[in-house]
């Protein structure tokens, strides 16, 4: 195997070397505008390298699978002047048994995907035809190998399902962009239901209702969720904790949200967008607690933030990607959360987000898919508002969680996870 | 590789094929705190041909180069598999031309020592500028990206492109806030363009410092003047995305809304795409369609007078193709972008705005920004009041939200000093591709009535 030539030909010189290799197809068909636009095959290989000579680190990578000899040497010349190594690769161990991979996406052909993004279309024409629809289907399938000095070696097979519909609806000056998408690892998907929350984003907005600002309690949707959720991943990254910028960094233990809410990363969903059972440096994944009941559990470390914050790794990768998140059920049922509000505001989307200073968790974003309750009742979509708070303010100031929960994945989503509504007491909203 | 090209696309068999390698080095350097987070290089290898056929196209991508001509077949057949209509894909000159790099010092006989070395220098500076440095992280990253382009109808481009980018960024704490702030370098000409960056690197210090101090912005309406990169971002975000007509081409209510001749600004607002502007960082002497470049006017004296195309969108819609057909990486296919988008200077001085506004809001740099058509959103690096026709104290958190139709009408100045937002990391994203190099410009412009966002 090639990952097994790398490491012998680099601990030549090194006293320690992992590489990893990605081979990956993809197909793919996509719809715009009303028609059927491009389809794609493609091919990718892709092979990453990490030595550590006399106690530093280097990386290197490259395309091209005969470049075994170049790979090698400029990792080595990387190492010379490279970071110091604060940790020991890991030994190999037994994995956790994953699924995360469908033999019924292999025979899955680009007219069969073709026939079902035109089904999605139709749906959505026929639901409204002055939308101009869109849809994109992506089956990709691929194996990662990984290889370290220490004797791991693990490979994966993966297949990867990506479906996803929508639209956009010009009326006069104003322009609605809405859709919905799922990502998984399997095939079973159902379009239909795909292209109905698409085409529910749609009737929801029918109306433009004018809101007045001020103080208002707030949900926030499964997606919605991302307003919060994006400055606390932010907080419990292991590097920002380490270096001090995280506002979390002495928290541990501490009650930092609404005892009702529990989040969960787990790499073992069947079938989940981000299942996998070891990451990019060999680190066997595990379920980690994020927060119980509102008390902040772990932070994610990498093999080398890990070693130098003298704890351990906790598999999610050299970046400290998050996997699937979950968050608990809640008590309350959606349609209750939503007629116990007199005036309040439902958010889907935002325009802006991560801008400003998120780690902080202050954000200020445009919504550029929310909805005004009135008396109980989505009353249509708003436009030109800004909604404004601190996300730590936030989860401490959790009002309501729904009983029902969406799985947020795919084209459309910033992050994968399973979700409840969420209603925030009250958060300051402007409008033009 | 001129020969392979061609002999490949020799396999196609439909009414326009291309084939575009790329061949990239790279290599970076990047500092989180005192350590040294990541050092290292790559090479990347790729390509993708494309494959037009009844106005359907397929797409083919790789990274193993060994049997071009099965690519070639391969987007072919796919693209037979989506073609059911027309064709459109308006006629350009086919051309044979290589582009050499210049560079001054080449980054690649620079060792990985010096580059270590020169970055470490300025992290030393913005660490040791004052107690309430929390953080810094100095990034280092070059390129040199050779671009293989043949199409079927004979043409052959080969250009050499060479990037160093760098960000040089401060983290101040005190207690609970966390202010950043940063100053970016770089440039198509060499490894100099990093050198003496040092008195940047402590004025990005100075600032994060400066932040912990000032207060966050009221939520409100104000009348708003923004500086050059503030404009720059404006243009490109709020408008210049309009503009492409990949948006526009399908869609008669778009062609309603951007129909040309109808006016969106005052008479003294000129926004133009110029990919051929000399130094830019979306210049190039050619498109991903071999399209020579060209500067193309968007509103002129206020009118709405063109827009950017690719080969295909100019054809529907009968208009003239501008060399705005660009891709980010060899895995996708070039889409319909900007290049160098700005708002050209008027005659206003920047004295002659301020004085003028009793509360507003001076919104320097951005930070980002988002559009999703006429909506926008995008964020200042920093501002200040002005009060009683002067800049008054140093405000955060400072967010621009608005309607592009409203906003251009609003613009009641146009300064005399056009600018340029500096080379750096980064660049625009559409449709998955990110980042692509644009160049963003324009000078001081005061806008009445617009919506800054923030808690009241």
């Amino acid at each position: 195997m090639i990952v097994e030539k790398i490491i012998e030909r680099a601990m030549r010189k090194a006293q320690a070397a992992q590489a990893i290799m990605l081979t990956q197809e993809t197909s793919e068909v996509n719809f715009e505008n009303d028609r059927l636009k491009s389809a794609e095959s493609s091919q990718r290989t892709q092979i990453d390298l990490k030595v550590i000579v006399n106690g530093k680190v280097g990386v290197s990578s490259t395309t091209d699978p005969n470049d075994v000899e170049g790979v090698v040497s400029r990792a080595l010349e990387a190492a010379e002047f490279g970071s110091e190594a604060h940790f020991d690769l890991p030994d190999a161990q037994s994995l956790e048994p994953v699924k995360i991979f469908d033999p019924a996406l292999l025979p899955l052909e680009k007219p069969e995907m073709i026939r079902m993004g035109q089904q999605m279309m139709d749906m959505i024409k026929s639901y409204n035809p002055e939308i101009l629809a869109g849809a994109g289907v992506n089956k990709t399938v691929y194996k990662v190998a990984y290889a370290n000095s220490k004797g791991a070696n693990y490979t994966a097979d993966h297949t990867e399902f990506n479906v996803g519909a929508g639209g956009a609806l010009v009326r006069g000056t104003d322009i609605l962009y809405a859709g919905h998408g799922i990502g998984q690892k399997k095939r079973a998907v159902d379009t239909e239901e795909i292209a109905a929350q698409a085409i529910e984003y749609f009737r929801l907005a029918e109306t433009i209702v004018p809101i007045e600002s001020g103080e208002m309690p707030v949900i926030f949707t499964p997606s919605g969720l991302i307003a919060l959720l994006l400055s606390l991943g932010l907080a419990i990254d292991g590097k920002n904790v380490h270096l001090g910028a995280s506002p979390l960094r002495d928290k541990l233990g501490q009650q930092i949200a609404d005892p009702r809410l529990t989040l969960v990363d787990d790499p073992f969903v069947e079938f989940g967008p981000r299942t996998s059972a070891f990451d990019d440096e060999g680190t066997p994944r595990k379920v980690t607690p994020l927060i119980e009941k509102g008390v902040l559990r772990n932070f994610i470390y990498d093999l080398d933030t890990a070693g130098r914050a003298g704890v351990k790794p906790t598999g999610h990768g050299s970046s400290r990607r998050l996997t699937n998140l979950v968050i608990n059920a809640g008590d309350t049922p959606y349609e209750q959360m939503l007629r116990d509000i007199p005036n309040g505001l439902l958010v889907h989307e935002y325009l802006g987000l991560g801008q400003g200073n998120p780690i902080n968790g202050d954000f200020s974003v445009n919504v550029f898919l929310g909805y005004k309750i009135e008396n109980g009742k989505l009353m249509g979509r708003v436009k030109d508002v800004m909604l404004a708070g601190n996300a730590f303010d936030a989860l401490k100031n959790i009002a309501a969680m729904s009983k029902e929960r969406e799985w947020v994945s795919g084209p459309f989503a910033w992050f994968s996870g399973l979700m409840p509504y969420v209603q925030v007491g009250k958060l300051s909203v402007t409008a033009k | 590789m001129q020969d392979r090209l061609t002999e490949a696309l020799k396999a196609q068999d439909v009414e326009y094929a291309d084939i575009r390698v790329e061949d990239t080095t790279n290599t970076w350097v990047n500092f989180r705190g005192p350590d040294l987070d990541t050092i290292g290089s790559a090479r990347t290898v790729g390509g993708i041909v494309r494959a037009l056929y009844k106005g359907g196209w397929g797409y083919a991508t790789f990274n193993d180069l060994d049997d071009l001509p099965k690519r070639v077949r391969e987007a072919c057949e796919t693209a037979k598999l989506v073609g059911r209509d027309t064709t459109y894909f308006a006629p350009a000159e086919p051309v044979v031309d290589v582009i050499p790099a210049r560079l001054v010092k080449d980054f690649r006989q620079v060792p990985l020592a010096e580059k270590k070395a020169t970055m470490e220098a300025y992290n030393r500076i913005v660490l040791g500028y004052h107690k309430s440095i929390q953080a810094s992280s100095v990034r280092y990253a070059d390129y040199f990206k050779t671009v293989h382009y043949a199409n079927s109808e004979g043409t052959y481009i080969e250009e050499e492109i060479p990037d160093v980018n760098m960000i040089v960024a401060a983290i101040a704490r005190d207690g609970d806030v966390v202010q950043t702030a940063f100053e970016t370098g770089g440039g198509a000409d060499g490894f100099q363009s990093v050198e003496n960056f040092h008195e940047k690197a402590e004025s990005a210090a100075r600032k994060a410092v400066e932040l912990l101090a000032a207060p966050p912005v009221a939520g409100g309406k104000y009348s708003v003047i923004t500086n050059q990169v503030m404009t720059g971002v404006f243009t490109h975000e709020a408008f210049g995305h309009l503009s492409e007509s990949d948006f526009v081409y399908e869609n008669p209510r778009m062609q309603e809304l951007m129909q040309l001749g109808k006016r969106f600004g005052g008479d003294g607002l000129n926004i133009l795409d110029d990919g051929s502007r000399p130094g830019g960082l979306g210049t190039h002497r050619y498109d991903y369609e071999g399209t020579t470049t060209r500067k193309n006017y968007l509103i002129k004296d206020g009118i709405l007078v063109g827009r950017l195309h690719s080969r295909e969108t100019a054809a529907k819609m009968g208009e003239q193709i501008t060399g705005n057909s660009r891709a980010v990486f060899f895995q996708h296919p070039p889409i319909v972008r900007m290049t160098n988008t700005y708002i050209d200077q008027g005659t206003a001085k920047f004295e002659d705005m301020v004085k003028g506004i009793e509360l507003g809001v001076y919104a320097v740099n951005s930070i980002g920004g988002q559009t999703a058509m006429e909506m926008f959103t995008f964020s200042a690096a920093y501002g200040f009041m002005i009060r009683n026709g002067q800049i008054a104290e140093l405000v955060r958190d400072v967010v621009l939200t608005g309607n592009v139709f409203d906003t251009l009408m609003n613009i009641d100045m146009i300064g005399n000093d056009l600018g340029w937002e500096p080379h750096g990391p980064g660049g625009c994203g559409k449709g998955g591709q990110h980042p692509l190099r644009v160049g963003l410009g324009g000078p001081h412009i005061r806008i009445q009535n617009c919506v800054v966002g923030g808690q009241q």
